[in-house]
């Protein structure tokens, strides 16, 4: 049990550590969760649970300077005790939100309270010409700032909240379990809804749809509808520069491509 | 003059500011996000070129400054910024207000793309394609989905440092006027735009079990819905909370808990079926 937590607790660093290690999507669910599978011993499980998770969190991503839900130790706990109690895949949504919203709590502390002082202190060093000094700052800040809190707050939630979540679980009425599932049919939305906040405008709407009937009538997986997207992409760009290159030189002869 | 006193970056302070930005967002802050990580990269490049204390101190300071941007797309900046300490070792006339202004210019339409190509579209891929295995428990699915993001991101991380190094300031303006990165963030689009249609297909389900009519009549408002069109309802709902996100400034956080609040409602009364 002590070890597990430990073992989680480092799932959960790494998984943050992400953002050491080129902002690699290791701290997305679907890698959490596989990982928290296998420090438990149920690969399929985790992989599974952590698409599920995936789904769930799909929205959360940061872009710019919102910080999403704390997502890495939603994931690890949930999947971690759906499959110690052996409950169904909505367990994992019943823990792991709340866990996600209170451990960003934790998280925003060490972001205002811990991180700050290390950067002021980069600035003192660099005003000295301290290279090293500035170097250790950023490593010390990003640790004992964010990555040990996420860490702490993982394997002692894991060696502690057992048993609670043992008893929360058995009370759970029926409808509320469905009413879980339901939800994880709707949460994608929000992670669809903001991307296509992001990338949609008028001119390129049309291809959502196109890609949602592709889905739909000819059930097409999204590995080939990516690959059609590629070859539709290509295909528009070079239509398009061909004729803004028509209309500037009034219809003249064709340039090569130029790549 | 002779060359033999010009300073110079080598290819070895190059790789060393490619490997640092792996580490960009370890200490993003509030105050002024990427800094840290900025500064560190900047480290060998300024190690190399000032021998001179208070260089160092000024140069040091300068990277400490405010820094957003796509991270993976960053090494674009970071090559031109050591390109620009490179002219300013070498000049002394040299602005270099300059460089943390081409800095602060570049980050802002850098990100623009950045968000597009990097998480609308090819985060998006490796999720879906990473998904359809990993929904059945398979492996691969966790696996893929690192390769797929991880090869194209890490691998522009690269090029990128190199093309700023090599273009310098002037990069910038030289693709705006060839009109690549409109032409870039026009094909990202169009990919993302498609693949997201389909994960909201497989992904998002809304089902609506009560029956209306009785024995051989009976239908359900499922029914109803998917003779307009196969998912009508994920449809409208996805597009429901695009609007909400879009036009009503909707938190997430708010969105999240309506979607709970219409499961539990839902599930309450029978409208709403697994």
């Amino acid at each position: 049990m002590l070890v597990q937590a430990i073992l989680l607790g480092l799932v959960a660093m790494l998984g943050n550590a992400e953002y050491l290690l080129g902002t690699s999507l290791l701290s997305r669910p679907i890698v959490m969760g596989t990982l928290t599978g296998i420090v438990l011993g149920d690969i399929p499980t985790g992989v599974a649970l952590g698409a599920t998770l995936e789904l769930a969190f799909m929205g959360s991503f940061s872009i710019g300077a919102s910080i999403p839900p704390e997502m890495i130790s939603g994931t690890v706990l949930g999947t971690a005790f759906t499959i110690t109690t052996g409950a169904g895949p909505e367990t994992a949504i019943t823990v792991g939100i709340p866990v996600a919203s209170l451990v960003l709590i934790a998280k925003n502390i060490g972001m205002v309270f811990i991180l700050p002082p290390f950067v002021h202190k980069a600035d003192d060093y660099a005003a000295k010409g301290d290279m090293k000094g500035v170097a250790r700052m950023h490593f010390l800040g990003g640790f004992f700032g964010v990555n040990l809190i996420i860490g702490l707050c993982v394997g002692c939630g894991y060696y502690a909240g057992g048993p609670a979540v043992n008893a929360l679980l058995s009370v759970i009425p029926e409808w509320v379990n469905n009413g879980l599932q339901i939800t994880m049919g709707l949460l994608p939305a929000i992670g669809f809804g903001l991307l296509l906040k992001m990338i949609m405008n008028k001119e390129v709407a049309c291809f959502f749809i196109l890609g949602f009937a592709l889905s739909v009538y000819l059930g097409i997986p999204t590995t080939g509808i990516a690959i059609f997207g590629v070859i539709i992409a290509i295909v528009l760009t070079q239509l398009k520069s061909n004729k803004v290159q028509g209309e500037l030189v009034q219809g003249g002869n064709d340039d090569d491509d130029d790549f | 003059m002779t060359t033999s006193n010009k300073k110079q970056l080598t290819k070895k302070e190059l790789n060393k500011v490619f490997w640092r930005s792996f580490g960009l967002e370890w200490d993003w802050n509030y105050e002024r996000q990427m800094n840290m990580g900025y500064a560190y990269c900047m480290l060998p490049v300024i190690e190399k070129l000032y021998d001179n204390k208070e260089d160092q101190i000024e140069a040091m300071q300068r990277h400490l400054e405010f820094f957003n941007t796509t991270p993976h797309l960053a090494t674009l900046i970071l090559g031109i910024s050591a390109a620009m300490e490179e002219s300013n070792a070498n000049d002394e006339d040299f602005d270099t207000e300059s460089i943390n202004n081409v800095k602060v210019s570049l980050m802002g339409p850098l990100a623009g793309i950045g968000d597009s190509f990097i998480w609308g579209t090819l985060r998006i891929i490796a999720t879906g394609i990473g998904l359809s295995l990993a929904t059945k428990g398979n492996l691969l699915g966790p696996i893929l989905f690192l390769l797929i993001f991880n090869l194209p991101a890490q691998g522009l991380r690269y090029y990128l440092m190199n093309a700023g190094y090599k273009l310098g300031s002037t990069f910038l303006t030289k693709i705006q006027q060839s009109g690549l990165m409109k032409k870039l963030t026009y094909a990202a689009s169009v990919l993302g735009l498609m693949v997201v249609g389909a994960m909201t297909a497989e992904n998002v389900s809304i089902n609506f079990p009560l029956a209306f009519g009785t024995g051989d009549e009976a239908t359900t408002l499922g029914d109803i819905f998917n003779s307009i069109m196969p998912g009508f309802a994920p449809l409208m709902f996805t597009l429901f909370v695009y609007w909400l996100l879009k036009k009503k400034n909707v938190k997430t956080t708010t969105l999240l808990l309506v979607c709970v609040a219409i499961g539990l409602v839902g599930s309450f009364f029978g409208i709403l079926g697994v």
